[in-house]
């Protein structure tokens, strides 16, 4: 191969990462520019028989979260792992992928720039369609290709060879390709089914990002009570993962406040060194509360499912507060924080939800739980309290309890209800919602996890 | 300097670091492109060790700056030793009044002073604290940070400037640049997360706990004595003792003290009933222990 060639394939093997760098961002990763420019210069070292450490280049330059490395795994996989065997990753393969086809160009005699045209104009109308309507096959997709009219427009042999394509392709296509078409209707064929796999490969890359992501996005914004057995699972390592996300981005988020009073022990002493003139004046560094936060359940059939990922997610951002307290009720209110501090939260869950100590009589009874509450716990509430609860407030007629929950508003600073019914059904049947809405700073309607997390990361800013 | 992967990964092992593909080649890439590692991963995998081996492996000095809250420029950077200042002018005060002395004016006498002040701003007053040695130091160095999460987020906008130039700038003495630049790798234990800017400068290196077959050869390296056969059932023991949903998982450098306390009695296998009582040597919480003695039967065969 004379080195012309060889500088258009390492110009075709670049344009493959970019394929890669635009699923890892479909998938959810953020790639900078600088990046992008590092793994290119990682690569310049790459030895790429040594499957390891080509995979390691990718990840040190590209993931800079650790949290993503999941994601990326996925993306690897399916991107790079089906086009590498065991000798190693062959950056020829990523060259088959193209049209860069000799005989095509011996054939036409096509140069260079005019099949990365064609190549380019090809990917543009991929996206646009994908953009606009998703689901065509990959065959009307080549139709839609050669009739575009950027592209009939082209001149030369390119021009020649699409016309003759187009024509041959659409059965209505008109006659004048008939004369002449012994010779060119293998070539003819043999550009589409180039470009055929084009499509697929291309519609293939496309979607490979976006369809981790929209697993994931599918989880997150299934409502929570449709979610099946099979699928709770996969639930826990995505909260794992987003919970440890979203603890790491409130943390950065708490600066420590500096500059409180001036600490006027620390300033004497450390100035003694210089005839105790304060050269060097020392703060008192202020604390920042962090809140506290005491968590109501009701664990009861009709919104247990809500309460299990409540739980686990408060458990997973649990450093992020200086105390949680738990309890879980269904006519009766029962602490289980000792629960999760013996075992993992997984555990401490199903322990919670096969145990009978919660029910007495039938269904739940808020006001039973909430006057308990009051009686038996309500040193868990000061000033610095932020109480959560987790119900539907159907309340089974039975008497409201408010006082007690007028009590527990009072002794709080703020109290946030999560309804997991929708907004229009909050007061129907034997709920009572709206009974409890006016005493809580806000009552607010959560289906899906997506927004259980968005409450927690807004309860850090409003809570400051 | 490392000539390519391999050769990171032998080099290293002469410094009983045995290190993964992955590591070494993160390693090796960031010393070509001469970038500083981010170093993340649970405690006790041997982040902070990295470092030192590789320095001793390249004979480059080691420069450490251990993190803490509250930690400033003053104690990485540089810092003016104002008493000792103070004590030289108090000596110096005869000294002085006899340079001073020929002066008519206070003016004057200020201006005469004035020109005399790189005496008292020189290097003999600066204390060069880690980053600065780093930077003017002639010999190749690696600067580790250690646990960069543990400071302030102004701190760490701060070094972004280090790491970006390594120049620093001493108002009283001028820029201090280096052509020899330092091998810069920070590590962090995810109490907070590091800010976009730093990451993106740094290349990242997630180090898990090892593989079975990697930890074998660890702890065959470090604790030769254990025997080929205890070392491959101590191991697969602590691999599942990871499994269990513990508070803190063993580390690194507690399988190596399991192993060495097996050693030390005499042990030619692992039994279940002198595995249980050492237990402690592995697991640091009350809970944890209880909890792998429950699972005693499946973790211990004999």
């Amino acid at each position: 191969m004379n080195t012309h060639n060889e500088r258009d394939d390492h110009h075709r093997i670049k344009r493959k990462f970019f394929d890669f760098i635009a699923v890892l961002q479909d998938a959810g990763i953020q790639v900078s520019t600088v990046e992008v420019l590092d793994m290119f210069d990682a690569l310049k070292y790459a030895d790429f028989s040594d499957k390891t450490s080509f995979k390691q280049i990718l990840s040190t330059t590209l993931v800079k979260d650790y949290t993503d490395i999941p994601v990326f795994e996925k993306c690897f996989l399916e991107f790079f792992e089906k086009r590498i065997n065991e000798k190693g990753f062959d950056p020829d393969i990523f060259i088959q992928d193209t049209l860069a086809n000799e005989s095509l160009k011996e054939k036409f005699d096509i140069s260079e720039s005019d099949l990365e045209a064609l190549e380019n104009s090809i990917d543009r109308i991929i996206d646009e369609v994908l953009e606009d309507h998703g689901d065509l096959s990959p065959r009307d997709m080549m139709k839609l290709i050669l009739e575009n009219p950027v592209l009939s427009s082209s001149s030369g042999a390119i021009g020649n060879l699409i016309f003759n394509t187009r024509s041959k392709f659409a059965p209505h296509g008109g006659g004048q390709n008939e004369p002449d078409a012994d010779g060119e209707d293998g070539d003819m064929e043999f550009l589409q089914s180039l470009i055929e796999q084009r499509i697929r490969r291309r519609l293939l890359e496309k979607n490979t990002g976006k369809k981790i992501f929209r697993r994931d996005e599918y989880l997150l914004t299934k409502p929570i009570y449709q979610i099946t057995l099979a699928e709770v699972s996969e639930m826990r390592e995505l909260i794992k993962r987003l919970g440890q996300k979203l603890k790491n981005r409130i943390s950065l988020r708490k600066k420590r406040v500096k500059h409180g009073h001036i600490d006027i022990k620390k300033t004497l002493r450390k100035n003694l060194q210089y005839g105790g003139t304060p050269f060097r004046i020392f703060h008192k560094d202020r604390k920042i509360d962090r809140p506290q936060l005491v968590v109501l359940c009701d664990i009861s059939s009709s919104v247990s499912q809500y309460s299990r990922f409540m739980l686990l997610l408060t458990y997973t951002l649990q450093s992020l507060f200086s105390k949680v307290r738990t309890f879980a009720f269904i006519s009766n209110m029962v602490e289980i924080t000792p629960l999760f501090m013996e075992m993992n939260p997984e555990r401490a869950l199903n322990s919670i939800f096969s145990d009978t100590d919660f029910t007495y009589g039938w269904g739940s009874n808020y006001g039973n739980s909430f006057n308990q509450f009051i009686n038996e716990y309500s040193d868990a509430l000061t000033g610095k309290t932020t109480v959560l609860v987790l119900g539907d407030a159907r309340n089974n007629s039975n008497d409201p309890g408010l006082d007690s929950f007028i009590r527990m508003k009072e002794k709080s600073r703020n109290l946030f209800w999560l309804n997991p019914d929708r907004k229009h059904l909050w007061d129907w049947s034997d709920s009572i919602a709206t009974l409890y809405m006016p005493y809580c700073k806000e009552m607010r309607e959560v289906k899906n996890f997506h927004d259980l997390s968005d409450f927690i990361d807004k309860l850090f800013i409003s809570s400051r | 300097m490392f000539n390519d992967i391999q050769h990171t990964i032998d080099l290293l092992e002469s410094q009983k670091y045995i290190c993964s593909r992955e590591i070494a080649t993160t390693i090796f890439l960031a010393m070509k492109m001469e970038k500083p590692v981010l170093i993340e991963g649970p405690a006790g995998v041997g982040k902070t060790d990295l470092g030192k081996c590789i320095a001793s492996a390249l004979n480059m000095d080691l420069i450490r700056l251990q993190c803490y809250e509250g930690l400033d420029e003053a104690k990485a950077l540089y810092e003016w030793e104002y008493a000792k200042q103070l004590l030289y002018t108090q000596i110096l005060k005869d000294k002085l009044s006899a340079v001073l002395e020929s002066e008519q004016t206070l003016g004057a006498a200020v201006d005469k002073l004035a020109g005399e002040e790189d005496v008292f701003f020189s290097d003999r007053f600066l204390i060069p604290r880690p980053i600065l040695k780093a930077i003017t130091t002639p010999r190749p160095s690696v600067l580790l940070i250690d646990e960069i999460d543990k400071s302030d987020s102004e701190f760490e906008a701060f070094l972004l400037e280090v790491l970006s130039d390594f120049q620093v700038t001493i108002p009283e003495i001028g820029t201090i640049t280096t052509d020899i630049k330092p091998f810069v790798l920070l590590t962090s234990n995810n109490a907070r997360e590091m800010s976009d800017a730093l990451k993106r400068r740094c290349l990242h290196l997630y180090i898990d706990f090892p593989e079975k077959e990697l930890e074998e050869k660890i702890v065959s390296l470090k604790v030769p004595e254990c025997g080929a056969y205890l070392i491959k059932e101590v191991v697969e023991a602590v691999h599942k003792i990871r499994k269990l949903p513990l508070k803190k998982e063993p580390s690194i450098s507690e399988t190596l003290d399991w192993a060495k306390a097996f050693a030390l009695l005499g042990c030619e296998v692992l039994k279940k009933d002198v595995a249980i009582d050492t237990l402690n040597f592995l697991l640091k919480y009350e809970k944890d222990i209880e909890l792998a003695k429950k699972h005693g039967k499946e973790l211990f065969v004999q």
